[in-house]
């Protein structure tokens, strides 16, 4: 095959800045400027999103609450609102919609869009981003950093470079948008850490160190085979087209869904077998409605357990056919727990689905024994389809079961937790 | 404990010794490698309990003794020095790593506590390497990794007709294969090893040579295997295993012979449309040979693969994943699918050897 002709780099990276913190403080003005935390505000959260304010003092998302708040004592710290920032993230894509259909989303608050069918009708790649920053800020009021290269690995290195930066003295403002044009690609990563790339662990980049790579210059040097040697071959290919600024990953719209879970951190560890039980259930039914929300049943489904030492023990069981009522798959997961031996409290519990498909065609088995499982999910099926048409009709809580009910009425069981970095302080700061 | 060693001899033993080691242990001293220096023999030894991987090599022993240290942090420092002699001296919970210009002490885990695994027995038989291998690439990637299933996790080794039997199922399919043995033979019982040990036995014995052999030695709860100067040894599961035989029919009325490599294109090819690991590949018999076809939320695709077919003309779907694993475990240029009907058992085999075979069930497509 010939040589390919020089691309032109068309893939942008749209990041938006601190979103979940930036969505507070456009909700409430008066945080503006502030150290903002967005996070699982218990002793035991994480860290979902913070301002450039908080980042000052060293904090970062992903971080544990506790340090985050050692680093920031001042910084006012918030549960989040899930919603809110997916109907603000609904409005971002609207305005990617305007520009391509190639648009690959990783999270609410980043995508990467392919411009090529664009550049004709709206001027090149750099203009593009341009309006997408534009636009962005009039419809939402926030604020995106854009990269562009010609591969996604590029285009978001890029952005990150275009980053506002949070110094002693304050927030310094990005580019905003920065272009890495075709060809400069390698020149571009040489100087970065290895650990800037893709696919860079913690302990890929202790192997690396171990023979002396520590920039991504160094490790474009060694060769592809050096690296298989020390890594294995998909790796090894991988991370030196990285280092030579080549992934032939395109963008992909609409990535199918792989997996769906659900967990929850508790404030105390939990040592009742009856409430890991109650947990399990309502995971389960969270899991299935958002299965269901999708038309998909779920042929594996696995429990995580984490107790008090951090020990972190996963079960898995493949059903012949996919399930998607609550009822089945919890029996799943329970009898799950059933075999793990609980060694003192739990602290961190979850079920997820995975092998999902939307057909209903069955995997024959030779040793039929799921026939349990499977006869509660005929007997439920009925039941959950005439409880999910009355509360698409009359909303989450307007049906439901007699164990979700409290005082206050039917619990919604439909969406994601609303604890899910990590359990809620008695008092949340504001 | 002191000795010296070269450099690459003992990065090679931390490393094969250390995937024995649990990577999020229960226990500190687990994340640990034992290292035994006696006379001019070193033992490094890895266990996460259940499994336990054993490497005795030459050194230059100066004092006897016994340490733990940290699996992966050793590992690391001893791949990371120069090439060359180094010293290893270990007094209490401290242990040296000098090289020639690099000097490293770093904290030791009490030697007591780490778990006394058994020394192996003598083996009771052998069996070639390569063939060992092979059979275990061809076998282990049929058992299953679902925990409510503990039973099929593992293989199943069975004495048959004076040779080895090497079986597995996750329940959707099974494979079979029968090896020879090169001295010795299993006792006449059925042993349940677990598949992880045998991927790692696998490991170990790629590429071996045609005069190599595994020494095996197994007792009521423990099986051991003996490549060279590394030993894996591994407790078995406790259980009966679901009677094969009686899955496997006696006979098939449809037989489709078809070109190994083309068959393995074509379903390869259409399963580019199946993104969810469930969507079935449909494959209608036919006189002169099979037609396949895939229909997803992505499209359809369709494909025609030209061979021998006797039977019926019908439709069976599988899944193309176990389908693929079976079509490449067979080693020959021609494969043959055999078959009842589409909700039964069909077997995929080489045209010419009759030592493996691969059960497949069908999905039944609504």
């Amino acid at each position: 095959m010939a040589e390919a002709p020089p691309l032109t780099p068309t893939i942008l990276h749209v990041d938006m800045d601190a979103f979940f913190a930036a969505v507070e403080v456009l909700d409430h003005p008066e945080l503006a400027g502030k150290p903002v935390l967005v996070g699982g505000t218990g002793n035991r959260g994480v860290v979902a999103a913070c301002t450039y304010e908080a980042r000052a003092f060293g904090v970062r998302s992903a971080m544990a609450m506790v340090k985050a708040r050692q680093l920031c004592p001042d910084a006012i710290v918030l549960p989040g609102n899930f919603a809110r920032y997916h109907e603000v993230s609904t409005q971002v894509h609207a305005v990617f919609a305007e520009v391509t259909d190639q648009i690959e989303a990783i999270g609410l608050d980043e995508a990467f869009l392919d411009v090529a069918p664009a550049v004709r009708r709206m001027g090149d790649p750099l203009e593009i981003a341009q309006y997408l920053r534009a636009r962005i800020a009039t419809t939402t009021g926030l604020r995106a950093s854009v990269g562009i290269g010609t591969t996604k690995m590029v285009a978001k290195l890029a952005s990150r470079q275009a980053k506002p930066r949070a110094t002693a003295t304050g927030v310094e403002d990005g580019q905003g948008v920065v272009v890495v044009p075709a060809g400069t690609e390698r020149a571009f990563v040489a100087p970065l850490p290895v650990r800037a790339l893709w696919g860079i662990g913690p302990s890929t980049a202790a192997k690396l160190a171990g023979v002396g790579i520590t920039t991504v210059a160094e490790l474009a040097d060694i060769g592809e085979a050096v690296l298989i040697g020390l890594l294995g071959g998909g790796a090894g290919r991988h991370l030196s087209a990285m280092a030579n600024g080549r992934d032939p990953d395109p963008v992909s719209g609409g990535r199918p869904v792989q997996s769906i879970s659900q967990e929850s951190t508790f404030p105390v560890d939990l040592h009742d077998a009856g409430e890991l039980a109650a947990v399990l259930t309502e995971h389960a039914e969270r899991v299935a409605a958002q299965l269901r929300s999708k038309g998909m049943v779920a042929r594996t489904i696995a429990i995580k357990v984490r107790f008090g030492d951090f020990t972190t023990v996963s079960r898995r069981a493949t059903q012949a056919r996919g399930l998607n009522t609550g009822q089945a798959i919890a029996k799943v997961a329970t009898d799950l727990l059933a075999s793990v031996p609980l060694r003192g409290g739990v602290r961190l519990l979850g079920v997820g689905a995975s092998g999902l498909s939307e057909s209903a065609d069955e995997q024959l088995t030779m040793f039929m024994d799921d026939g349990a499982v499977q006869a509660i999910e005929e007997e439920w099926t009925p039941v959950t389809t005439a409880i999910d048409a009355v509360r698409d009709r009359f909303g989450p809580t307007a049906v439901g079961l007699g164990r979700d009910l409290d005082a206050s009425g039917l619990l919604d069981r439909t969406g994601r937790r609303p604890d899910r970095w990590g359990p809620t302080a008695p008092n949340p700061t504001p | 404990m002191k000795f010296r060693s070269e450099r690459d001899a003992l990065a090679e033993a931390l490393a094969t010794a250390g995937r024995a080691v649990a990577s999020r242990g229960s226990s500190a001293v687990l994340s640990g490698l034992l290292l035994h220096c006696e006379g001019n023999t070193l033992t490094v030894t890895g266990t996460d309990l259940d499994l336990a991987i054993r490497v005795q090599f030459e050194v230059i022993g100066i004092t006897d003794g016994t340490a733990v240290i940290p699996a992966k942090l050793a590992a690391d420092i001893v791949r990371s020095l120069e090439p060359g002699a180094l010293t290893i001296d270990a007094v209490e919970e401290r242990v040296d790593i000098a090289a020639a210009r690099s000097h490293f002490g770093i904290h030791a885990y009490p030697a007591a506590e780490f778990p006394n695994v058994a020394t192996a027995a003598t083996p009771t038989f052998h069996i070639g390497a390569k063939a060992l291998t092979e059979g275990l690439k061809q076998v282990v990637r049929a058992s299953s990794s679902d925990d409510a299933r503990p039973l099929l996790t593992g293989v199943l080794l069975t004495n048959h007709d004076g040779g080895l039997r090497m079986v597995a199922t996750d329940s959707y399919r099974l494979a079979l294969r029968d090896l020879g043995v090169a001295s010795g033979g299993l006792a006449d019982s059925d042993i349940l090893v677990p598949a992880r040990s045998l991927n790692e036995l696998a490991r170990l014995t790629n590429g071996s040579g045609d005069e190599d052999v595994v020494g095996i030695a197994h007792s009521a709860n423990e099986i051991a295997f003996t490549v060279g100067n590394v030993t894996i040894s591994t407790r078995l599961l406790d259980g009966t295993y679901p009677d094969y035989r009686q899955l496997i029919p006696e006979s098939y009325p449809n037989q489709l012979v078809v070109g190994k490599e083309t068959l393995m294109n074509a379903v390869r090819r259409v399963r580019l449309l199946v993104r969810d690991n469930t969507t079935p590949v449909r494959l209608s018999m036919r006189s002169g040979g099979v037609d396949l076809t895939v229909k997803s939320t992505d499209g359809d695709a369709s494909e025609t693969v030209d061979g021998d077919y006797t039977g019926d003309e019908f439709t069976i779907a599988f899944n193309p994943t176990y389908l693929i694993d079976g079509i490449d475990a067979v080693l020959s240029d021609e494969v043959v699918i055999e078959s009842t009907d589409a909700s039964r058992p069909a077997t995929v085999r080489s045209a010419e050897h009759t030592d493996f075979r691969y059960l497949l069930m069908p999905v039944r497509v609504s």
